[in-house]
């Protein structure tokens, strides 16, 4: 056997020169390719080259005169920090709150839509997904009128029915479940990805596991369930990176302190970022913050991917 | 929002000056064609001197001038700026001293203490003075009418309904101007919190934690020791602010500011707020009350204090033209297009008669009421010093920190004011301790 192998790369075709068209090709796709490549270059790699070299100084953005290298002091003061601390755990907090819940509805809502019993599903379409074309600043400003606890139509129908209704904005309690509500709002573009998902389940599968006298739930979980689950797992990734980088909604509806809201309840680990590098003007540091946070993205990422063997199904593979 | 009113072809080969408009006033909609109209004055009246106008949205332009500086990018002047944006950027403001003396500036024409208002150590002269703006009680005198209620004094020293005017009479004429839905004033007791549809006072754009703790008196997070310390005055403010919200019921808390039903945070201008606590600018955003006036500041202990904002325009010190950017300095510290647009008192007493008398005819055919102005003047004899916008250590995260306690003072009931008041000073003392 190893003979065999060792003897291959001498029956291997000797590698040829790419031929005149070939090569023409190639420069053409590079020659297309050039904007996308020119850009990522200018406005994604170097400014992450550049924050990874702050991230050992202690660059603040009112004095870069005075910048200098700190070495791996801003690392230090990371672990000591007590507001990352508190960022770290709002913003887990938050993504064990609200990445199921950005799951499941979704799915709920896509297998309602795709029902044969639904009628005028392309209108439920079009109205699941139309919060997707509102911009996230004015949807969360129309959020924060919707919860107001005087004049918010939530409160009000919870008053009809005879609840109290609650301080959704101020309760640092409810900062959480606030915007996990807000949240389902945007659930659009997944629900519609997932109702692809399901769409592409050969029809025979149902249909044979009919006749095998097989109910929805066996149906749902046995069948279903499993041929969407590369689709559940890329929404899945999605969704925890957004949860990492929850931002816009918390800095918008607790704008007064900075994105902080009660209690610190809604200082989520970028809006920590952010007053450090924007607030604080201590760009060097919250540099460091901002790599912190790619290390433990990718880590988890990277965890995902390893699960990924034990339950997602590709039918491509054995 | 944001404007930039650099034309390359209009400028030609003059030197091109920008001035950056969002860290104070300057950016309501009210008061930009204003600013242009000033700007294109300048530039049709120059041939060497070519002014931009920059203008940004309040709450980013302190991220954008930060920014900017950091990348070299620094516009030549900056304004109007009030005292915390000056904090906020200390060590990049130009010391004027010497072109002051260089132009021959005549400086008898401001109060002494206003010149020195801008005098710094360790950064000199960064602006001369421009527009000061006292603090005052705005009054709607529809709602008084209302509720057969005498109007609030317009002379301090003055009683009113035979009681001082104090704290303590405020509070209780806010309850009586503080209606539910049924009726009910906030003194009764069928009065249903729940459902109020006026309130009797509200400190408006004014409630950050030392604005509110300066209605009871001036004072300072810092003591004669450098350390951090809470005055005995401002906790009581606090406490009385706390309870008129969630107790008394005459202070709208934020859930009340922030609806549409009271003019989203413009409660005044709503017509369902019957005293407003807040500065002369305010006379820029005030629209549709149809019957209004001012009154005096009450006091607390026997003494009243009417706080004081003061803007100016400064030369940033990366400026590459500081000669040319004076000139426009000084041309912008006379424009009367500005003064109308920031409704900004002059600093320069000579020009004060001019700068009422165009209130009056602006507000002429909105306010059935001629307002009283000399109580604005007379409010200048009452000022807070130490300032309430004054310089702390470790400006911006103290700051920071002040607005979160400011922002739960605002918005818990349950907030224990003096725990969380020992708290803050606990706080602040560690922020002080990190740059000392």
């Amino acid at each position: 056997m190893a003979a065999t192998l060792q003897s291959s790369p001498a029956r291997q075709p000797a590698r040829r020169r790419p031929s005149r068209l070939a090569r023409r090709e190639r420069n053409w796709g590079l020659v297309f390719l050039a904007p996308w490549i020119i850009g990522f270059c200018l406005f994604f790699a170097a400014p992450m080259l550049a924050s990874l070299v702050f991230s050992f100084t202690n660059y603040n953005l009112l004095k870069p005169g005075e910048t200098s290298f700190i070495g791996l002091e801003n690392w230090r003061r990371m672990v000591n920090d007590p507001n990352v601390r508190q960022s770290l755990g709002v913003t887990i907090r938050f993504l064990l709150v609200s990445v199921p819940v950005a799951m499941a509805v979704p799915l709920g809502l896509a297998l309602l839509v795709n029902s044969r019993y639904l009628l005028g599903k392309h209108i439920f379409r079009t109205l699941f997904y139309m919060p997707m074309m509102v911009p996230i600043v004015a949807g969360t400003m129309i959020w924060q009128g919707v919860l107001n606890t005087q004049s918010g139509w939530l409160n009000r129908i919870l008053g009809a029915l005879g609840l109290p209704g609650p301080d959704w904005i101020n309760n640092p309690h409810l900062v959480i479940p606030t915007l996990t509500l807000i949240g389902i709002w945007g659930i659009g573009n997944t629900m519609v990805i997932m109702l692809a998902g399901l769409q592409n389940v050969p029809t025979e599968l149902y249909d044979a596991a009919l006749v095998d006298g097989a109910g929805p739930f066996y149906r749902f979980f046995k069948i279903t369930l499993p041929l969407i689950s590369p689709v559940i797992f890329y929404n899945l990734v999605l969704a925890m990176i957004g949860a990492f980088q929850y931002f816009l909604q918390p800095f918008v509806i607790w704008s007064s302190t900075n994105g902080a809201g009660p209690n610190n309840a809604s200082l989520f680990y970028m809006v920590n970022l952010y007053r450090e590098g924007w607030a604080y003007y201590q760009m060097g540091y919250a540099s460091t913050l901002a790599w912190a946070m790619f290390f433990v993205a990718l880590l988890v990422t990277v965890a995902l991917f390893a699960t990924a063997k034990r339950w997602v199904y590709y039918a491509g593979e054995k | 929002m944001s404007l930039n009113t650099f034309d390359p072809a209009a400028a030609g080969d003059r030197v091109v000056i920008r001035w950056f408009v969002g860290l104070g006033a300057g950016t309501q909609p009210d008061q930009i064609p204003l600013e242009e109209e000033a700007v294109r004055k300048f530039n049709e009246s120059q041939d060497k001197i070519y002014l931009a106008l920059e203008l940004v949205e309040n709450s980013q332009a302190y991220n954008i001038l930060a920014t900017r500086i950091a990348s070299g990018d620094v516009p030549d002047i900056i304004g109007p700026v009030g005292v915390r944006g000056r904090n906020a950027f200390k060590g990049q403001l130009l010391d004027l001293s010497e072109l002051i003396k260089k132009h021959n500036i005549d400086l008898s024409v401001y109060d002494t203490e206003l010149v020195d208002f801008y005098n710094l150590e360790g950064q000199g002269q960064i602006g001369l003075p421009y527009a000061i703006y006292p603090s005052f009680i705005y009054f709607n005198k529809d709602l008084f009418d209302e509720a057969d209620l005498p109007y609030p004094p317009q002379t301090y020293g003055e009683q009113y309904d035979g009681k001082e005017w104090n704290m303590d009479t405020l509070r209780e004429l806010g309850m009586k101007l503080t209606v539910d839905e049924n009726g009910n004033d906030a003194t009764s007791p069928d009065f249903d919190p729940e459902k109020i549809v006026q309130f009797g006072f509200h400190p408006q754009w004014n409630n950050q934690a030392r604005n509110v703790g300066t209605l009871f008196g001036a004072g300072s997070l810092v003591g004669p020791d450098g350390n951090a310390q809470i005055p005995e005055h401002w906790l009581a403010a606090w406490e009385w602010y706390h309870a008129g919200m969630f107790k008394d019921y005459f202070i709208p808390h934020d859930a009340y500011v922030n609806s549409d039903a009271f003019g989203n945070s413009n409660v005044f201008n709503s017509g369902k707020l019957a005293m407003a606590w807040t500065h002369l600018w305010y006379t820029c955003c005030l629209n549709d009350v149809e019957n209004w006036d001012i009154a005096v500041m009450p006091s607390y202990n026997g003494k009243p204090t009417a706080k004081l904002h003061a803007d100016t325009f400064s030369i940033m010190k990366a400026s590459k033209h500081p000669e040319e950017a004076f000139e426009v300095l000084l041309y912008l510290l006379q424009s009367p297009e500005l003064t109308q647009a920031y409704g900004a008192m002059p600093a320069d007493k000579t020009r004060q008669d001019e700068f009422f008398a165009n209130l009056d005819k602006r507000f002429a055919e909105t306010n059935k009421s001629k307002v009283n102005w000399q109580v604005a003047i007379d409010s200048l004899n009452y000022v807070d010093d130490p300032n309430h916008e004054e310089d702390l250590p470790n400006f911006l995260k103290v700051q920071n920190e002040l607005d979160a306690f400011a922002n739960a003072m605002r918005t818990q009931p349950d907030f224990d004011v003096k725990a969380e008041a020992e708290k803050l000073k606990e706080t602040l003392q560690k922020l002080f301790d990190e740059v000392n």
